[in-house]
């Protein structure tokens, strides 16, 4: 037995332990890429640095064995630094998104290539379930709103983009409303003033958190501007009515024709647990319930909208004017978030936004590799014109020729969960041209995206160890190395016994099984 | 198919079939076709159990091995450390046109021929260097690379090709430098430099003319040195004009028969009449006994190169008359393998690889290990792109490494050793090769060497091709068959290392040296050098210097004495300006500092590192910004790509120094630059990530200023071809030679007016600026 310090509590471990298995025995976390359980240590990502207190110096804890009276430490700032920058190294030379492009840019957050995927597999309730979590009116939305996403379309800049926001609008309309569960009642009570897209969204999300809602609003019937701006040919009234009760029906006390002052307001203060301060532009003459704001509106922290009152929290054009609803409806789900943050008692952040690889613009050299898991095709207009929307068959064939942007392992990729927890920068050592993507898709199982690669050498090592004949095999050296298979020979017959064993092996997205199925259903 | 490969099947046969043999076996398929078809390899996988992966992890990892069909012939550019200061780049950009060749390819379209970066062919005095198969062109310009294809075109087929030629197609047989010191002028130095001149240009020589500085030795001025190709140069002292004729002609046979016969009947005839011959002149050879030029300037000792230019690399009787095996006698009588250990500890002598580990302490290690089996292993994969030290020990040399071997193994009780020498050394490995068969033949090595009852038995391992297999457990890999991807220590191979058993490792310059130890005594050795540092130590010297070759010196003496003493100072009468040692691993240190002691503490100290013992001069020309791209591309070349700090963090660094040279740096480049270099030297696995930065280091710590010069959009030297721009000046006289240079013709033929250049044209190879005869070239 050997016995050690690590970060300043004894232990003692089996002759042969590793610093890194010594820590996961006391229940430290040390981040590794490269270390896998069947294999011998490799140390090749240096992710597992760790110091020797007795000379200061850092060294690879999957590869260093326990010594008599070692004093380590797993974690200081020295230590993150260097995970920070491995992490920014690796992130350097790996290609490829995590969230799509139009994920991101969508001011909702919504999982766009997940609700193309179900709807081109005819899945159109599963889709509107998936587009629920983040929006909560997509048959209004669907029809008015600019669809900053598909300006972020990969295939956009080598085609016309997907046709989003009438893929969103076909699910608003066709797919069954998602049964409501909501969670078990808070006991808290929440007022939202103003029942535009915001509020309603924010009543909605508190709503299914178990929070009681009392949704206030100067008009009769709930909608703001929705119901007031905008023509009834482009969104009729009934699509509008449809998606507000839904979102009553939730729970929500809506109270119309109800004026606030600042009596009235600070009265619900008290009586509430948290007001949500959703009423609309803060113009000339309107007013501010004494909550510190500019000449643009009230000011609300960005992430947790969390006003200069502590139990107040301010959404949509209450910030600051703006014509996108999109924006008013996420700020709404969000709000949502920070608020239950906020009486469950934690520290009031906000919905947390996980690190996200984007390798920028797509290449036309890239839209052939891209099209391997797409189809060729012009995108769709609905057949019927005007402010019609898509036919079942026209919403499958344009949800067909999403490029499949995110990806697959955006879940569990350890790559992507370290370099949110050490708040890397994927810019900073863009120092020259990236390299281009490529996809293997000629796998029955797998696909193979060699630029996402970190040459961490888990499947070269795994195919070697479970005696596949040709198997994976590094290709070059330095910089420049590659891992592929030998003789530039099938996927197919480089994994064969260990296909799922490799896929679950790499570390981030560059081998993963196609068919995932956390992100088809 | 099988039976197309019946070479294949031989070649198993002869090399074997395990994964051990792999890399054998693709070095012999490659010596039969010229490359590695992917059907023989496809084949061996069939044939043998080394797997598909093994072989393409393999033959992708050496760069000894292509996988695609090279040209007839091979034009090596060597872009080392010397040359690269001279103008490799654009020697090698000057080829690329000649043959065409656009991007990411290097054969031309003829299939005729492949250029090749190679890092030092060992010629540094010779920098600018190009080799073409096996005929070496020195002092080759850009502009003059249509003229070496053309010789070398004209030379096929012919028998005896001198090895050594001129650009312009003529042999040169050597250079022959003459003393410019202040002394030497006074002594008449001048003089001398016309009877030179005369001498040689009556005979029709080809021989370089070169001025050297103060050599130290102003009471035996004036000095004339002739240095020829091959062979060992000699200095007289106290020469007169009277024996110059004499000099040159005992060193330099004139070009052809007739010229020589008039010569030598012209000779006899003054004999007579003069009753001077060679005898009558004056002839110092100042070392002791018959020393080698380089070797008695200035205070060098030589230990490993003792005997230097005296004895006969294979003649081993000369090498036992010159006191050689004396050592192992000496052992075998009278010391035990402790004793060994002892006198070797006692030494003080440290690893000669660079990173000076006690050599002792080492042996003491493996020695310390009960195990049946040990090894042994000579580490001669010496890569440095400026440093060719361990090539000559074991081409000059080869006995006194293997007495070092035997000394080693009997200490540590090894019966089993290897030689890892690169494949990019021949004439080492031919050598060796016979040293070997000759000490199996009179019992040096074998079973109970010199009745001593002892075993040894030793094996030549042909490196393929990888700066990192110098890095020791990179280099056992390589020996196991595998790629040379270092692991982490420990285990040390003291504890373990090939195939799992102890193994001592100790660089070629180390053996070198320790039958001098055992012979002489360790308190001999202990008195040569500095406390701590005790010895001597073998370097290149090249670059700016006026005398550049193979030194060795005791540790301790200053970079000051090296390269103003024994290197003659800076050539072409520029300013001394920085020393970069050690190589890729080291750093420079600026003139202002020349007063540091070379020795393991103080060159780290100052940023740079023993190394491999790389020492090339810098002038006032030279850019340390590009000095120092130039390293990082070296390192980031022969980086593995196993870990992350060392595979991404020198490309990383490498493209933020390529951006600042080429006038796309930015503000915060520098100190991300730092940063970067801070974390690959923490973060990296093996000494060649941790010790990569130093180049950038060292300059940023002496020279930041030329950094921020180039973000400025300035290279103070103007080294940096994107930050520069040619303009003629009112020197001009409009000779046009500039314009019949110019290979883009970018100077229009304006004979008798100013010329101009066409900046847009322009592509800033620098052959107008040395066509010009009046210094009528700009360059800012």
């Amino acid at each position: 037995m050997i016995k050690l310090t690590i970060n300043n509590k004894e232990i003692q471990v089996e002759n042969g332990t590793s610093v890194m298995k010594a820590a996961q025995q006391m229940g430290i976390d040390v981040p590794n890429l490269c270390w896998h359980d069947e294999l011998e240590h490799f140390t090749s990502c240096m992710l597992c640095l760790v110091k020797d207190n007795g000379n200061g110096k850092l060294f690879p804890s999957c590869s260093v064995q326990t010594a008599e009276g070692m004093e380590v430490i797993t974690d200081d700032d020295e230590i993150a630094e260097a995970r920070k920058t491995a992490l920014e190294l690796l992130l350097s030379e790996h290609v490829g998104d995590c969230e799509a492009p139009c994920h991101m840019a969508c001011p909702a957050h919504m999982n766009i290539p997940l609700m193309n995927r179900l709807i081109a597999a005819g899945k159109f309730d599963e889709s509107l379930e998936v587009v629920k979590r983040d929006i909560v009116l997509p048959a209004v939305l669907g029809r008015i709103c600019p669809a900053p996403c598909e300006g972020a379309c990969h295939r956009k800049t080598v085609d016309e983009p997907v046709s989003i926001c009438l893929l969103k609008r076909y699910v608003g309309d066709e797919g069954a409303e998602p049964e409501i569960i909501p969670a078990k009642k808070t006991g808290h009570k929440v007022a939202v003033i103003g029942a535009g897209p915001a509020g309603l969204a924010a009543a909605y999300y508190l709503q299914l958190r178990g929070i009681q809602v009392s949704l206030f609003d100067k008009a009769e019937k709930a909608g703001g501007q929705l119901r007031t701006e905008i023509s009834g040919e482009i969104l009729p009234h009934d699509v509008l009515d449809k998606e507000i009760d839904l979102i009553l029906k939730a729970g929500v006390e809506f109270h119309g024709e109800k004026t606030i002052d600042n009596e009235t307001f600070a009265e619900m203060q008290s009586s509430y647990d948290a007001v949500v301060v959703a009423f609309g532009a803060v113009g000339e003459g309107k007013k501010d319930f004494g909550l510190k704001s500019t000449d643009k509106g009230i000011i609300a922290d960005r992430n947790s909208y969390q006003t200069s009152l502590e139990n107040v929290f301010a959404i949509g054009n209450a910030l600051r004017s703006s014509k996108l609803a999109v924006r008013s409806v996420g700020q709404g789900k969000e709000v949502a978030f920070s608020i239950w943050q906020y009486l469950s008692g934690q520290s009031v952040k906000g919905e947390p936004r996980m690190f996200n690889s984007r390798f920028g613009r797509l290449v036309n050299e890239e839209y052939s590799e891209y099209l391997k898991e797409s189809v060729v095709a012009k995108r769709t207009y609905p057949e019927k014109g005007g402010h019609n929307g898509f036919s079942a068959e026209e919403a499958i064939a344009e949800a067909k020729r999403c490029l499949r942007c995110d990806c697959r392992a955006i879940d569990d990729c350890k790559l992507r969960i370290y370099s949110d927890r050490y708040n890397a920068d994927q810019r900073r050592f863009k120092t020259s041209e990236r390299r281009k993507i490529t996809k293997l898709d000629t796998h029955s199982t797998l696909i193979y995206e060699p630029q996402k690669c970190i040459k961490c050498g888990i499947c070269v090592r795994l195919t070697e160890k479970d005696g596949e004949k040709f198997g994976f095999t590094y290709i070059g050296r330095g910089f420049d190395v590659e891992v592929g298979v030998p003789f530039n020979e099938e996927l197919e017959k480089a994994l064969t016994e260990t296909a799922l064993k490799v896929a679950k092996g790499c570390p981030t997205g560059a081998i993963e099984l196609k068919d995932n199925k956390k992100q088809t259903t | 198919m099988t039976n197309n490969f019946q070479n294949i099947d031989r070649i198993i046969q002869d090399k074997g079939s395990e994964k051990k043999n792999l890399i054998p076996i693709l070095q012999a398929i490659q010596h039969e076709y010229n490359y590695l078809p992917e059907e023989t390899l496809k084949y061996l996988s069939e044939k043998t159990a080394i797997t598909p992966s093994e072989i393409v992890g393999v033959a992708s990892f050496y760069k000894q091995f292509r996988m695609q069909p090279a040209g007839k012939h091979l034009v090596k550019v060597c872009v080392g450390t010397a040359c690269h200061v001279k103008g490799a780049g654009l020697v090698n950009d000057a080829f690329r046109r000649h043959f065409d060749l656009p991007k990411g390819t290097d054969t031309d379209k003829t299939g005729e021929y492949t250029l090749e970066k190679v890092s030092c062919l060992g010629c540094c005095t010779l920098a600018p260097v190009v080799q073409v198969d096996d005929i070496t062109y020195g002092h080759v310009a850009p502009d003059q690379v249509d003229k070496v294809i053309e010789d070398f075109e004209s030379q096929q087929g012919k028998k005896g090709v001198k090895k050594f030629r001129k650009a312009d197609g003529s042999e040169i047989k050597g250079e022959i430098r003459i003393g410019l010191g202040s002394c030497c002028v006074a002594s008449g130095s001048g003089e001398i430099e016309q009877e030179v001149k005369r001498v040689v240009n009556q005979s029709g020589l080809r021989v370089k003319l070169k001025h050297v500085g103060c050599v130290g030795m102003c009471h035996q001025v004036p000095l004339v040195e002739i240095v020829p190709n091959e062979g060992e140069p000699t200095l007289y002292a106290k020469v007169k004009p009277e024996d110059v004729k004499n000099i040159v002609e005992s060193h330099f046979e004139p070009p052809n028969i007739l010229s020589r016969i008039k010569n030598k009947l012209f000779h006899f005839a003054e004999d007579i009449q003069t009753d001077r011959n060679w005898d009558g002149v004056q002839r110092y050879e100042i070392s002791m006994r018959e020393k080698p030029v380089a070797s008695f300037l200035g205070n060098q000792i030589p230990i490993a190169t003792e005997y230097r230019g005296m004895i006969n690399p294979l003649d081993i009787e000369e090498y036992q008359k010159r006191g050689g095996f004396s050592a192992l006698k000496k052992m075998f009588e009278s010391l035990t393998p402790d004793e060994v250990v002892a006198e070797v500890k006692n030494s003080g002598i440290r690893g000669r690889g660079g990173a000076g580990f006690p050599t002792g302490v080492k042996w003491e290690f493996v020695k310390k290990e009960k195990n049946e089996l040990k090894y042994l292993i000579c580490n001669g994969d010496e890569g440095d792109p400026g440093a060719f030290m361990d090539r000559m020990l074991l081409e000059s040399y080869p006995y006194r490494v293997i007495e070092g071997m035997i000394i080693a193994a009997y200490a540590v009780d090894i019966h089993q050793g290897y030689f890892y020498i690169r494949a990019e050394y021949p004439l080492a490995v031919k050598r060796m090769r016979k040293a070997l068969e000759i000490c199996r033949e009179n019992n040096f090595l074998g079973k109970n060497i010199m009745g001593s009852g002892f075993d040894l038995d030793l094996t030549i391992y042909e490196g393929a091709g990888a700066f990192v297999c110098g890095e020791e457990t990179a280099l056992i890999a390589s020996i196991e068959g595998s790629r040379g991807f270092p692991r982490i220590r420990p285990p040390f191979p003291a504890q373990k290392g090939l195939w799992g058993y102890p193994t001592l490792v100790n660089n070629t310059e180390t053996l070198a040296q320790i039958s001098y130890i055992i012979r002489e005594g360790s308190e001999k050795f202990k008195g040569i050098g500095t406390q701590g540092n005790t010895g001597t130590k073998v370097f290149a010297l090249a670059g700016k210097v006026a005398r550049g070759g193979l030194i060795e010196v005791p540790m301790g003496i200053t970079i000051r004495e090296v390269v103003e003493v024994i290197g003659g100072g800076i050539a072409n009468g520029r300013k001394f300006k920085a020393v970069q040692i050690g190589g890729p691993s080291g750093g420079c240190i600026p003139a202002e500092h020349a007063n540091t002691p070379i020795n393991y503490e103080s060159l780290t100290e100052m940023g740079a590192m023993m190394g491999s013992g790389g020492l090339v001069v810098l002038d006032d020309t030279d850019c340390m910004v590009d000095m120092a791209r130039f390293f990082l591309s070296f390192t980031q070349d022969e980086s593995c790509g196993k870990c992350t700090f060392c595979r991404v963090g020198t490309k990383r660094m490498l493209d933020i120094l390529e951006n600042i040279t080429s006038g796309k740096g930015k503000k915060g480049d520098i100190e991300e630059l730092e940063k970067l270099a801070e974390w690959t030297n923490k973060g990296s696995l093996c000494g060649l990530g941790k010790t990569a930065p130093n180049p950038v280091i060292s300059t940023l710590m002496y020279f930041r200023d030329e950094y921020e010069a180039h973000i400025n959009g300035v290279c103070p030297t103007g080294k940096c071809t994107e930050l520069i721009t040619y303009s003629v000046n009112d020197n001009c006289i409009g000779c046009t030679l500039c314009a019949q240079k110019c290979p883009v013709d970018a100077i229009p033929f304006t004979p008798h007016e100013k010329h101009s250049i066409d900046t847009e044209l322009c592509i800033k190879c620098d052959s107008c600026r040395a066509a010009c005869p009046v210094d009528g070239i700009d360059v800012k």
